[in-house]
């Protein structure tokens, strides 16, 4: 009586852990994609005692530098939030960008997402030259770029107190960037890891 | 002495703010609002070791889906930043009321300063919601129609980003003829509002 018990709840919990009980959406309880040759699965955490601890789940920090960002950088400029991130990566309409400095991606970050910090757009450098050159911006003669056919990118950083996205984000538009060619998700880490979603440790960061 | 430490205290109340570790944005430390009567400051929590912890840190919500950034193409969404403008500009006026849509006994427990509880199953209830449309300054005309030229603008939360009870009853609201520009979303909810420190207030 006790096996059968026993057995009966091996069966259940096997069926169990193949589905999701915590799932993203409404009938999506997990994303596949792939990137950068790279294989992921996005889902929330099926953890029952599940809770955020780590330095996301610090209510508090000293501003200067950290204040609570606008929902909107700037209107043109579409504000997304999960679903419409996951939307993004998975029907790859554009590229996912981490705007935090190095040490901060390499820690932990969402997948897919390349790193380009933040400051990296501040200033006139051939890295810059380089990197807006892969995000399929073209520079005349007179050193204009023109950003019309370049990628559609979205942008994340620490959370809603965090500038770098919003501060790259201006540094973009400033160049040319279209406006309608970038999106702000202002959740950023804090709230991804705060609905439990999957992040990852990047294996080497750009 | 007793009128050195009033001074004191005076002093430090002009200040309180212009010297706050943590501030909301680069011009605002501190809001007053008003609370059911008494005025509350809405500040967030000074010391920067604090951490999250209980019911709003947990990050497994079987059944609590995440919703879309955008609820309804014509409901605008907003953060804290929009929220507390509309405290300021529009509650304190009182030409603007915070809803807070989650059951009564979360709601007594801990909100957000100067909301009033409607849970959200009061959609459910034709009698109660015509009752509240009149409070809001909406007026049922005779042919039926909704008048809502002096109605307040609301602004809406409930429990978090994986909570549907704002969006349920705002498109109630919409059906019963609202207008969509006197509404406004705030999606983060009582979670985002705790994991950024702010004050709240117990309704015993």
């Amino acid at each position: 009586m006790k096996l059968r018990y026993v057995v009966m709840t091996l069966i259940v919990s096997s069926v169990l852990s193949t589905a999701n009980v915590v799932e993203i959406t409404d009938g999506m309880p997990y994303v596949k994609v792939e990137a950068n040759g790279n294989k992921y699965k996005i889902e929330r955490t099926q953890d029952k005692d599940a809770y955020l601890t780590n330095t996301f789940a610090l209510t508090s920090r000293p501003s200067p530098p950290f204040f609570i960002e606008p929902f909107l950088v700037t209107s043109g400029v579409e504000t997304y939030g999960e679903l419409e991130l996951l939307d993004f990566v998975s029907e790859k309409k554009g590229l996912l960008i981490d705007a935090r400095l190095e040490n901060w991606y390499t820690k932990s970050a969402i997948p897919t997402a390349v790193n380009m910090p933040f400051k990296l757009f501040l200033t006139k450098t051939s890295v810059r030259e380089k990197v807006l050159q892969d995000l399929g911006g073209k520079q005349d003669s007179s050193g204009k770029w023109d950003f019309s056919t370049a990628k559609t990118i979205l942008l994340y950083c620490n959370g809603a107190w965090c500038g770098q996205s919003p501060t790259a984000i201006n540094a973009l538009i400033d160049l040319g960037y279209p406006k309608e060619k970038m999106k702000y998700y202002r959740g950023g880490m804090q709230t991804w890891q705060l609905v439990g979603l999957t992040t990852i440790v990047p294996k080497e960061s750009k | 002495m007793k009128i050195l430490m009033i001074l004191c205290f005076a002093l430090t109340g002009v200040f309180a703010g212009q010297f706050d570790k943590v501030k909301i944005t680069p011009d605002i430390s501190y809001l007053y609002v008003y609370h059911k009567g008494k005025a509350v400051k809405v500040h967030r929590i000074q010391d920067t070791k604090n951490k999250l912890t209980g019911e709003y840190a947990k990050q497994y919500r079987p059944g609590q889906y995440i919703q879309p950034i955008k609820m309804h193409d014509d409901i605008q969404t907003i953060g804290e930043v929009e929220l507390l403008h509309f405290m300021k500009e529009k509650g304190n006026y009182k030409k603007g009321i915070l809803v807070d849509l989650r059951p009564k006994r979360v709601y007594k427990r801990e909100s957000i300063p100067s909301a009033v509880n409607i849970p959200a199953k009061t959609k459910d209830n034709k009698v109660k919601l015509e009752k509240i449309l009149k409070i809001l300054g909406a007026d049922r005309k005779a042919d039926g129609t909704l008048d809502t030229k002096k109605a307040m603008d609301v602004a809406f939360y409930c429990n978090g980003l994986w909570c549907e009870q704002s969006s349920e009853f705002i498109k109630e609201f919409l059906k019963l003829g609202y207008p969509a520009e006197k509404m406004l979303y705030y999606r983060g909810g009582f979670q985002m509002w705790k994991i950024l420190g702010f004050t709240t207030v117990v309704n015993k």
